[in-house]
């Protein structure tokens, strides 16, 4: 991008290394020098927070915490963890949508939205004051610049009003000067064939979509003779939010796409932001407004690389609602290795909710794990819709209900079952559906075995 | 016939209606186009498929903003603005909130799809290269909940827990979004300054509006929209009629319908879009003397 987002101060150093297009200078700062950029942030986020917002005055003050006191991103650990369980109790408490961790909420000039946290565990709202949006604008427009998005073909803007991510992409377009296209109603499957319609009326570059409606909107081309290859055709990027992707579901998008580039952006609302490294060598997180951790869930302390734990992440800037050391409850895993592709930022891969964490003979899985070993051990069923029945994990064993592949049906699902149960040690069973829902391609939901039947 | 007069800094040469391929399809002996409406713009997307804009877009021409019409079937027809066509339109209904009602950190509410017009205009946060939304010019707050059935229970929850004082909503969520109220023994009366029922083209009948605001509990505000044509209208609390915002030409057709032609629409003209059967008013409203009024539904 020709106009810096980001411009770290000269001491920093500056990687000379290998990144080949950086958005602007933050993504050539060395790791250690992008540590030292994150610590002075926290600590002028922290200080604000603790000057600004009773909220977090009470709490800092209560667990000892003092800003002043932050020398490095270790002294995180003092900082109270944040959850939604928190926020909806102060929501309660207040009788207001505002718990006090909105900054400038109620200016003249805050050109205040609000937005809705997603889940099922209660509904809280999310601040976005003009400053926000104009931070974590920058920040998206940096990781859709890391996902391939560049100035030229119109871009469609693909998120739900109620949604953050509705707040960021008008400034995305913007920022890339590129043409806004407004699809009319909203991103569920009923609404495909409209998608589709400006799909093949306006041929962006670049296509960002919730990886459900990604299934919705190709069957729906399907339904008038239009092949994915058509409806994609001059995509060079496909950015899937909403789940996580697999290699094989990557791949299965790429063979139904034929689309160049099929990259995840991973995130929340509250503030959590990574995307695909173009090496393909995990998510980068988005540096500008949020820093991560992964925890193990029981003690809360920091895990080494590689090991499964909560996700917690601080906002970095002072806008909007700020949320520090937010336990939303998403797994994951870092990987604080260099990265081949040059960029400073550690790679997270979000995994699941913890909330679907489940035990499996002496492993505890996400149903993450579950797709990812199916395509792995038969790589014939990678981006099949499936469903993880509850009654059988209560039994100790994996029961799956699958969509009938095509093809060798009998084969591979007895081939899949063997496989399974040889990787997960407990019994397998696996059971065909001739219809399941689209939006259970990807990553596949635990349902009750009368929910399941409903569904099919 | 010249279209409306550009903005200064507009363009220099002006199109005529008979360089859009929609309207050289449709001039009248007087050179003028002949009044339309949605069934038109449907015939013409169908024989040109190549088009999306129908034939009311020059060739070439580019389109920052593209939206698609929601009343339009297949294919969909889809309309275009620039930035400044954006704003004047976000103008026309910040006055139509002003006129109803509302306080500086107020917050308005939808219940409606995001890609609704009355949505989008509220806040350059909705969409692209809007610099100042209805809401922002009037120091509003915007909460937007999905405009499907199965979210009434969570707008429910927004009511109880952001307190709009305003509230758009669809038609037809006014029975799901009663019957989540019911659910949650919750009233609306006394909550909201106003609450206003709109459709994706047209207005609701004062009929059916009295019958769903006896089912809300609540007085409820009409809004005329056609999105084909940039209009955005709001019923008067004191004359009942449409006030319609001096951006917009109105002209009686013979067959008791009114035709409107956009003044802020250039990139894609609205010229004589037949809104149906309504009567054209005389000014002097109470509220409002200078307001050019309709009575239509």
């Amino acid at each position: 991008m020709s106009t810096r987002t980001a411009r770290p101060k000269n001491r920093l150093r500056l990687n000379p290394g290998p990144v080949a297009e950086p958005f602007d200078d933050l993504d050539r700062l060395t790791p250690n020098a992008l540590v030292q950029w994150w610590v002075r942030r926290l600590r002028r986020v922290l200080k604000s927070a603790a000057a600004d917002l009773p909220f977090y005055a009470r709490r800092f003050a209560q667990a000892g915490f003092y800003p002043a006191d932050f020398r490095g991103l270790a002294d995180l650990q003092r900082v109270p963890i944040l959850t939604k369980a928190d926020l909806l109790a102060a929501q309660a408490h207040g009788g207001s949508h505002r718990v006090g961790i909105e900054q400038s909420a109620g200016g003249a000039q805050a050109r205040t939205i609000l937005s809705l946290s997603s889940g099922t565990s209660g509904t809280t709202y999310i601040t976005h004051t003009a400053r926000w949006r104009r931070l974590q604008g920058l920040a998206s427009s940096r990781a859709h610049w890391w996902a391939g998005l560049r100035p030229g073909r119109p871009m469609i803007l693909s998120a739900p009003a109620w949604h953050s991510y509705a707040a960021i992409q008008p400034f995305i377009v913007e920022r890339f000067g590129l043409d806004c296209v407004v699809v009319s109603g909203t991103y569920l499957p009923r609404f495909a064939d409209r998608i589709v319609d400006a799909l093949l009326r306006f041929r962006p570059r670049f296509v960002t979509m919730f990886l459900p409606m990604v299934f919705a909107i190709l069957s729906a081309a399907l339904r008038q003779g239009i092949e994915g290859r058509r409806l994609f055709a001059g995509v060079d990027a496909l950015l899937v939010t909403g789940a996580p992707i697999t290699p094989g579901m990557r791949a299965h998008l790429q063979d139904l796409t034929r689309v160049g580039r099929v990259a995840e952006l991973a995130g929340s609302s509250e503030n959590l932001l990574a995307v695909d490294c173009a090496r393909g060598a995990g998510l980068h997180l988005v540096p500008d407004t949020c820093y991560a951790q992964v925890l193990d869930p029981r003690s809360l302390q920091p895990v080494a690389d590689g090991v499964r734990g909560t996700i917690v992440h601080s906002c970095t800037v002072p806008a909007g609602s700020l949320y520090l050391r937010y336990r939303g409850g998403d797994m994951g895993v870092m990987d604080h290795a260099p990265c081949p592709c040059g960029l400073p930022s550690p790679r997270i891969q979000l995994l699941g909710r913890e909330e679907d964490s489940f035990s499996l003979g002496s492993q505890t899985l996400l149903p993450f794990d579950v797709q990812l070993a199916l395509e792995e051990e038969v790589p014939e069923l990678a981006g099949v819709a499936c469903v993880i029945t509850r009654e059988s994990l209560a039994q100790g064993r994996l029961r799956l209900l699958l969509l009938a592949p095509q093809r060798s049906a009998a084969t591979l699902l007895d081939g899949a079952r063997i496989r399974l149960a040889r990787r997960f040690a407990v019994p397998v069973e696996i059971a065909t559906a001739p219809h399941l829902p689209l939006r259970f391609k990807g990553v596949p939901p635990i349902l009750s075995e009368s929910e399941a039947d409903a569904a099919t | 016939m010249r279209l409306p007069p550009r903005s200064p800094g507009g363009a220099a040469a002006q199109p005529r209606p008979a360089d859009y391929p929609f309207y050289r399809s449709r001039l009248g002996p007087d050179g003028r186009p002949i009044a339309w409406g949605l069934p038109d713009l449907e015939a013409f997307a169908v024989a040109h498929p190549g088009d999306p804009f129908a034939g009311r877009v020059l060739p070439g021409v580019a389109a920052p903003v593209a939206l698609q019409l929601e009343a339009t079937g297949e294919p969909p027809v889809w309309v275009a603005l620039d930035a400044g066509e954006l704003n004047r339109w976000a103008a026309v209904l910040a006055r139509i909130w002003r006129r109803w009602g509302c306080a500086h950190g107020e917050t308005i509410a939808f219940f409606d799809y995001g890609s609704s017009p009355l949505v989008l205009l509220a806040s350059g946060s909705y969409i692209a290269y809007l610099r100042r939304g209805a809401a922002e010019r009037l120091g509003l707050t915007t909460v937007c909940n999905d405009g499907v059935a199965s979210m009434a229970s969570r707008m429910v929850g927004i009511l109880q827990t952001v307190k709009p004082t305003m509230l758009i909503l669809r038609r037809d969520l006014v029975a799901p979004l009663a019957a989540a109220l019911d659910d949650a023994h919750l009233s609306l009366a006394g909550r909201l300054r106003w609450a206003a029922v709109c459709e994706p083209e047209g207005a609701t009948t004062r009929a059916e509006v009295d019958t769903l605001a006896a089912r809300l509990g609540l007085p409820l505000r009409r809004i005329l929209r056609c999105d084909g044509a940039f209009l955005l209208a709001g019923d008067c609390p004191d004359c009942g009629l449409f006030h319609v915002d001096p951006g917009y030409r109105m002209q009686a057709l013979a067959a008791g319908e009114v035709a409107v032609t956009t003044v802020f629409a250039h990139l894609c003209p609205a010229i004589g879009y037949n809104i149906g059967s309504a009567e054209i008013v005389g000014p002097k409203c109470p509220l409002e003397p200078r307001a050019q009024r309709i009575a239509c539904g």
